[in-house]
């Protein structure tokens, strides 16, 4: 049994970081799970594996992402390839920033972010505050109340809700500029939110948040459909439990698999999703639906 | 797991009056003040017993944002009971109640059993609501009331308890047409009575499609 702890509040209050972490900054649910022996020498495989890859990417992005959009033009199905074989997480944050286009909106709005931050005030204040302790709570850098993380994240959402009044706040945002705020600073976390609402180079997601959740309500019926001509087994067996996609997918839409999903596995999505866009969101559905199949048919709804 | 009826329940209320928590309470027997943000909709599931009756809760628990409300209305359809949740440390989310059920008695079917609870009842120093407008509120709108606390448990297995006996009652009334599975209600395969007369649950489950 969890033992309740004393605390006057629903909040708590600043948790020293003294449970193990993963290499993320997530506290390890399970600590036996560490890897041990056998591993060990699959891990420096990896690791070897992975500065190989470091190498490469770094001379097809070139310092500070100065070779980028020339690579990305001549040689776009490499870089595709080695997108979906996982950006290498050094140069996560950067990379995220420049297929995204976000760089781009940050070079062109100097100062912006600032006067948003600084200057303006917004409606959804209160409603960002009340969900910012509830936004990745296992993770190190949001957890401590009034911490360098959950600043960050307050004011990267208050600016967002300040540049974009029709849309403000919503729910779930918090998820996308949490993930992003791991891996950039606030107002490169900022405008890579910006580029995703207001497509800079996909199709824009300000839908997913707008009164109605009008795009939502259009992905999960194009969703719905998709399941039916892909799947058809689990397709009729979902009709026939009357279960429909805002009842399992509504958050892979809305936080694009950053709410749910292990991180890790959450982070590769993001890779591939910021550079061939929200398709990657109905793949990688259909996908996990696929891989539970059997087990989903096995299911009734009771 | 066999049941007599399975019961749907919708909970609803603004957001951060502790919906989750009070699933989560009622289906762990726990209280998780750091919790993720619901997004969308999530469920629990529990068995109780009334009146020697297995049933089984089948609990939907919602995003409590405004913005979530034309996903969350889909939800109602199906529901044989909701609880309607506030905070009684702030005021606004007792205000808007009366939108709440609106979209409820608009969205349910009518013989939908609601339940409110005042959530938050550890918290007295900070009230903002007395128990007795709550009390008021459900008697003026036909709600049966109760204020509770995720918390420190108490009167959350009475809250759901007593929804699903007042809908067992509806059913032995033939208020319900249970044939109707619109009216969120489903007739199991009873294999066995079971044993005890207690209220206390047999067993627990939660987020899990698969029992």
């Amino acid at each position: 049994m969890e033992k309740r702890r004393v605390i006057d509040d629903y909040e708590p209050g600043p948790v020293p970081p003294q449970k193990p972490l993963d290499r993320f900054g997530f506290i390890k649910q399970d600590a036996s799970s560490t890897p041990e022996g056998l591993a060990k020498s699959r891990l420096i495989v990896e690791y070897e594996r992975e500065a190989i890859r470091v190498r490469k990417w770094r001379k097809m992005i070139g310092v500070g992402g100065n070779d980028w959009k020339h690579y990305a033009r001549r040689k776009p199905h490499v870089v595709k390839r080695r997108i979906r074989k996982g950006i290498p997480d050094c140069l996560r944050g950067l990379v995220w920033q420049l297929i995204s286009g976000s760089r781009d909106l940050l070079l062109l709005n100097p100062g912006v972010y600032e006067q948003l931050v600084i200057y303006e005030t917004s409606a959804s204040e209160l409603d960002i505050i009340r969900d910012i302790s509830r936004t990745f709570p296992s993770h190190v850098f949001f957890q401590q109340r009034h911490g360098p993380g959950q600043r960050s994240l307050y004011n990267v959402l208050k600016a967002y809700s300040v540049f974009d009044r029709d849309v403000g706040y919503v729910q779930g945002m918090g998820f996308l500029a949490g993930l992003l705020l791991l891996y950039m600073s606030e107002e490169d976390a900022f405008w890579l939110l910006v580029a995703l609402l207001k497509g800079a180079i996909h199709a824009p997601m300000e839908g997913l948040y707008q009164v109605g959740l009008p795009l939502v309500q259009q992905y999960l019926f194009q969703f719905e459909q998709l399941v039916r001509e892909h799947l058809p087994k689990l397709g009729a067996h979902f009709s026939h439990e009357m279960i429909n996609p805002s009842m399992y997918a509504s958050q892979w839409f809305i936080t694009v698999f950053s709410y749910s999903l292990p991180f890790p596995l959450a982070l590769r999505i993001w890779d591939v999703f910021l550079y061939e866009g929200v398709k990657i969101v109905f793949k990688v559905g259909l996908a996990l639906l696929k891989y539970c199949h059997n087990d989903l048919l096995r299911c009734s709804s009771d | 797991m066999s049941y007599a009826y399975l019961f749907k329940y919708i909970i609803i209320g603004d957001t951060g009056v502790g919906k989750s928590c009070l699933l989560l309470q009622f289906t762990d027997k726990r209280f998780q003040p750091v919790h993720d943000l619901t997004i969308g909709v999530e469920f629990g599931a529990r068995m109780i017993t009334i009146e020697n009756k297995p049933i089984k809760l089948q609990i939907w628990d919602t995003a409590g944002q405004e913005s979530f409300r034309s996903i969350t209305r889909s939800y109602y359809r199906g529901a044989a009971g909701a609880l309607l949740v506030y905070d009684i440390t702030r005021r606004e989310t007792f205000n808007h109640l009366a939108s709440w059920l609106e979209d409820a008695r608009q969205h349910a079917n009518a013989n939908m059993t609601v339940m409110l609870i005042g959530n938050k009842c550890d918290l007295s120093h900070r009230r903002a609501v007395s128990t007795e407008e709550g009390e008021q509120f459900a008697k003026e709108h036909g709600l049966i009331f109760m204020e509770a606390s995720a918390k420190t448990a108490q009167n959350v297995e009475e809250a759901f308890i007593s929804t699903a006996e007042k809908i067992y009652k509806k059913i032995q009334d033939g208020v319900i047409d249970i044939s109707n599975e619109s009216y969120g209600i489903k007739i199991g395969h009873e294999t066995h009575t079971t044993s005890s007369g207690g209220r206390d649950g047999t067993s627990s489950q939660a987020g899990s499609c698969c029992s």
